[in-house]
């Protein structure tokens, strides 16, 4: 058995645990970063189309370019990694046991850093009817099978889930020279990004039919067909509405899911709205000295705010494993109308300075997003558009942690304006 | 004759779904933009729409089977396809770098096509 | 094809695994059938696994005293071949106090049919088992347990395997013939075998597969029973908790069974459907898994679900005819002698199948002498499962082996030594469930997102097998067409 220690592990090396081992190294601490792939990068490494690193770099970079500055700026630091190893258990005193090709590690941390990421909603956890032939596959899955492995998984394909993997998967099996027949959404408007829905589909003339979801599945052996059918605001199915449509691959974008099974062997509580950790805004969860940042705290749009998240909670981890700051618990922040999620959900009652994150539960036009402090109104924005796949960040500068913070929606109305 | 067509502009969140009217290589009026940039964004898809190429060329590696490509700037719309044609005939050795150029000048539309991964060995 | 096999098992489900692994200790050549990819293709595959006591049938029918005695062969097994059991017990619960009188009945039988250990309890008792669970009452079966059906199946037909016993995949019998007391058995991709036995243990397709030779008037009336899985969710059961029999006496209603993993089963349902392999789950049934096993165990409606399935029962008799329940049929036909015909195994044929095995041996024994075969082996190992191994055990292997040292499958922990296992196994079933069933990689939560693209990959970079023959299964399903773009350098 290996033994170690080290002030901060850093757990999964996508694009918010690299960017947390950088600046928890360039904080002064300690570093050991854990990656169970064996190459840096995450998931950025499969997503070969652009539209990273607008914020942090100010570059339209691919996925794998972004990995690369993020490497860079790794190496450069001097943070030690290990790829291609596996944590498969920690506990609250911050212990780790690592599977690496070398043996197993016993790795003792003052402050862990969990950054590992999300998995793809299947179609078991849909619970769609149907037979179980080859050729459904989730749309991250895909992305690996087709950009990674060179292999080409189908022929005519049907996605269901209008996320952004979804979209992005759509043009590139259209670009290499497979029949994407249609996108089909449940709800009444498309979950992904904008850009992404027109550059993706109407480029390529692939259409999305909203209100709409696969009832059934076709094929014994290889997938045949699926049934679409539409559904109500309520997601009732409408069975007057069936249409089989002949394919034999079904890719699946219909939701990520931070995967905490090891958070959870640390006593870390989760929130039921993201499936991550309760954190405060120092991203520490309920568990003393374990922080939480990227995919696996809640689902981000964009690769450059994991980092941006990622380089603070190093920061802030390697605060702690200084003892410059105790653990606290803090306020829990209110969630009003319109919100879906709010990140952090606790704010210490020693700050006065807070970013919050959220998402809205459905899109709105022409709103107000309010945040109250107690009965004060510390922040008003008018905006034109809002919609729940696009993360809102906005920075509280001097608030009483003493009294409640809610976020909510306030519907301006046109008559009084 | 005038002509009307409807481009969502997708420069940024607000994503303004523009009403544009033109006529030959002129807009005649645009509606529903909020900045002055929705007028540059519709000229470019009505009378010069280019996209970047991204996708992957096989590669002789170690680890690796594939490495992803694109073009250095985007390349008209309507030749995405030849374009693409045009990378399929690569095949690659590692090492290769970040950047490497591995077709220069693709069609004459003026941008490379490289490398966007290193692939070491 | 000339050779004469002695025997000819047609069917390798659990019934034929356990018999070939039965037959494998004498001198005998025999040779398995089987027209899935694997063992377990069928039925057997998505049987609960569970290991009944043997209270539910007639006294005196095939199926309670096959029931009975197979139950006394599993503990023996599992220690010779290392497959997993558990005798975890039983509640069969009763909602209302007017189903009491049902439990007694049941526990009549039980006593009539041999069964140890049962006992009434009343609901505090049943809080007292099983917090989580509501009921007025309960019979308590202490004897009954769980396996893995598949696990079982692997390990008997390995050990037969072993023993000299051939399994031929993707072979489904089309006609039967007999020539001069030989059997000419044709299959589906045109060859002949010939044996001097013949075996039917087609399960579904029994009744088929016996008139393609016998005049009988078997009718299989298939019967579908869908099933939900949960994600693990260890802490809420401990046994299998199962409602009080239907008054039509059909099935055993829809039960919940925890997995040796720490999943969940729920169901079977019971849904009589006019094909033998129509193993698609409907919405309808789905709802009613959900709804009638939160009344006995509320907090399941919470849990994540990670995967539902469907398999098909071989039944007798439709209930509409008033027929309640057909026995096992395993005899040799009157009239085409050594042809023996095992139809209608159903439920309890799992727990039933090692008797149903040494039954047939006997049936055998009573024509020709069996002669015992000195090289025997009884035991087989199971491959490593690394999950289970304490932290110093685990550190000692990898040090052995890096490849151990490399994770595949996350949900399940499983080692990429072990997909190697899985791959290298010795019936020689390569298709990505065969993989899943012998170490669990992609039986998770992510099904499989994760860990697909490394086992494909370490099917085409270490066995050398082409994209297009990675298979889901048998050879209709396909994974892949090929690669996206051609990687041959002259192109």
């Amino acid at each position: 058995m290996i033994e170690k220690k080290v002030d901060i592990a850093v757990i999964g090396a996508g694009p918010g645990g690299l960017a947390a081992a950088v600046s928890a190294k360039e904080s002064g601490a300690d570093v050991l970063l854990i990656e169970r792939n064996p190459f840096l990068g995450g998931i950025l490494i499969q997503c070969i189309h652009d539209g990273f690193g607008l914020h942090l770099f100010d570059k339209n970079y691919t996925g794998p370019e972004y990995a690369e500055e993020m490497v860079n700026r790794l190496e450069n630091a001097g943070v030690p990694y290990l790829t291609n190893c596996m944590v498969i258990d920690l506990n609250e005193k911050k212990e780790l046991t690592v599977v690496t090709s070398k043996g197993l590690m016993k790795l003792i941390a003052k402050a862990v850093i969990l950054a590992m990421g999300c998995r793809e909603r299947t179609r078991g956890a849909l619970e769609i009817p149907g037979t179980r032939p080859a050729g459904i596959y989730t749309a991250g899955v895909a992305q690996n099978l087709v950009n990674i492995q060179n292999l080409r998984i189908g022929n005519d394909v049907v996605i269901l889930g209008s996320g952004d993997v979804g979209l992005i998967m759509a043009r590139r099996l259209k670009i290499e020279g497979l029949n994407v027949i249609r996108v089909i959404e449940i709800l009444p408007y498309c979950s992904g990004l904008v850009r992404n829905r027109v550059q993706c589909l109407e480029d390529y003339g692939i259409p999305l039919t909203l209100s709409s979801t696969v009832i059934d599945i076709h094929g014994k052996d290889r997938l045949e067909a699926v049934t679409m059918a539409k559904v109500d605001r309520d997601f009732n199915v409408d069975h007057d509405t069936t249409e089989k449509i002949d394919c034999d691959t079904l890719l699946l974008s219909v939701g990520l899911i931070p995967e905490n099974e090891l958070s959870k062997k640390a006593g870390v509580n989760l929130d039921n709205r993201t499936s991550g950790a309760l954190v405060d805004n120092f991203y520490e969860t309920s568990t003393e000295g374990i922080f939480s940042c990227g995919n696996v705290l809640h689902i981000h749009d964009v690769a450059d705010y994991a980092s941006n998240e990622g380089f603070f909670v190093g920061e802030k981890a390697a605060e702690y494993a200084k003892g410059k700051w105790k653990h606290s618990g803090g306020k829990p922040v209110k969630i009003g109308n319109g919100i879906s999620y709010v990140v952090p959900q606790y704010i210490r009652n020693d700050c006065n300075e807070v970013e919050l994150k959220f998402r809205v539960t459905q899109p709105f036009e022409n709103v107000r997003i309010i945040v109250k402090n107690g009965d004060d109104v510390v922040f008003k924005k008018r905006v034109l558009k809002v919609i729940p796949s696009e993360m809102n960040i906005l920075k509280l500068k001097s608030i009483d942690p003493e009294k409640d913070v809610e976020v909510k929606i306030v519907i301006i109305d046109k008559n009084i304006n | 004759m005038a002509q009307e067509r409807k481009i969502i502009c997708i420069l940024c969140p607000n994503c303004c779904e523009l009403d544009v009217s033109y006529e030959g290589k002129e807009i005649l009026s645009i509606e529903n933009d909020r900045c002055p940039r929705g007028l540059e964004y519709a000229s470019e898809e009505l009378f010069n729409p280019a996209r970047t190429l991204i996708t992957t060329v096989p590669i002789k590696s170690r680890n690796w089977k594939t490495v992803s490509v694109r073009t250095t700037k985007p390349v008209p719309k309507s030749r995405i396809f030849d374009v693409y044609d045009e990378v399929k005939k690569i095949r690659l050795r590692a090492p290769i770098n970040r950047g490497d150029i591995i077709i220069e000048n693709v069609l004459g539309f003026g941008a490379d096509v490289i490398a966007t991964r290193t692939v070491k060995e | 094809m000339d050779k004469i096999h002695d025997i000819i098992i047609i069917g390798a489900g659990v019934v034929g695994c356990a018999l070939a692994r039965a037959l494998s200790r004498y001198k005998l050549d025999v040779l398995v059938l089987e027209k899935e990819d694997d063992v377990a293709g069928s039925t057997s595959k998505a049987n609960s696994g569970v290991i009944h006591a043997g209270y539910h049938k007639k006294p005196g029918s095939l199926k309670a005293t096959l029931n009975v005695a197979g139950h006394s062969y599993f503990q023996r097994l599992s220690d010779e071949l290392d497959f997993p059991v558990k005798f975890i017990g039983k509640l069969v619960v009763a909602k209302k106090e007017n189903e009491i009188e049902d439990l007694r009945k049941l526990m009549d039988r039980g006593f009539k049919n041999g069964v140890k250990g049962l006992e009434l309890i009343d609901g505090k008792q049943i809080k007292h088992f099983e917090p989580n669970v509501n009921g007025f009452a309960a019979m308590h079966s202490p004897v009954s347990g769980i396996t893995s059906p598949y696990l079982m199946c692997i390990a008997l037909a390995e050990n037969a395997h072993l023993n000299g016993v051939d399994f031929v995949f993707d072979t489904e019998v089309t006609g039967i013939s007999k020539e001069k007391e030989i059997f000419v058995v044709q299959v589906s991709n045109g060859s002949i075998y010939r044996s001097r036995w013949l075996i039917n243990s087609a399960g579904l397709n029994s009744a088929r597969v016996s008139q393609m030779i016998c005049e009988n008037d078997h009718r299989m009336y298939p019967c579908r029973g869908e099933y939900y899985i949960t994600d693990k969710v260890d802490t809420l059961i401990k046994r299998l908790i199962y409602p009080t029999p239907s008054k039509d006496g059909v099935t055993l209603g829809i039960h919940i069974t925890p997995t040796l993993d720490g999943n969940i089963l729920i169901g079977p349902s019971a849904e009589y459907i006019e094909r033998l392999d129509d193993t698609a789950s409907t919405r309808e049934v789905m709802d009613k898994l959900k709804r009638e096993s939160s009344q006995f165990l509320p907090p399941i409606k919470e849990a994540k679900f990670i995967r539902n399935y469907a398999g098909i029962r071989a039944k007798l008799f439709h209930p509409s005819s008033g027929v309640k329940d057909a026995d096992f049929v395993i005899e040799e036909d009157e009239s085409i002698k050594r042809m023996i015909n095992l139809i209608g195994i159903e439920s309890p044929g799992l727990t039933a199948a090692p008797a149903i095995a040494e039954k047939v041996v006997g049936i055998i024994g009573e024509k020709e002498a069996l002669v015992d075969d000195e090289k025997f082996n009884p035991e087989r190992k199971a491959p490593v499962v690394f999950e289970h191994l304490s932290d110093d055990e685990k550190a000692r292997l990898i040090e052995q082996d890096p490849d151990y040292g490399e994770i595949v499958c996350r949900c399940e922990t499983i080692t990429k030594k072990e997909v190697l296992a899985a791959l290298n196994n010795p019936l020689g079933v390569r298709t990505l469930d065969g993989v899943k069933k012998r170490c669990r990689a992609g039986m998770g939560r992510c099904q499989g997102g994760f860990c697909t693209p490394r086992i494909v990959e370490i099917m085409t970079d270490e066995y050398g097998i082409s994209p297009e023959e990675i298979y889901k299964n048998n050879e209709s399903s396909n994974m892949f067409f090929g690669k996206v773009k051609d990687d041959r350098e002259e192109g």
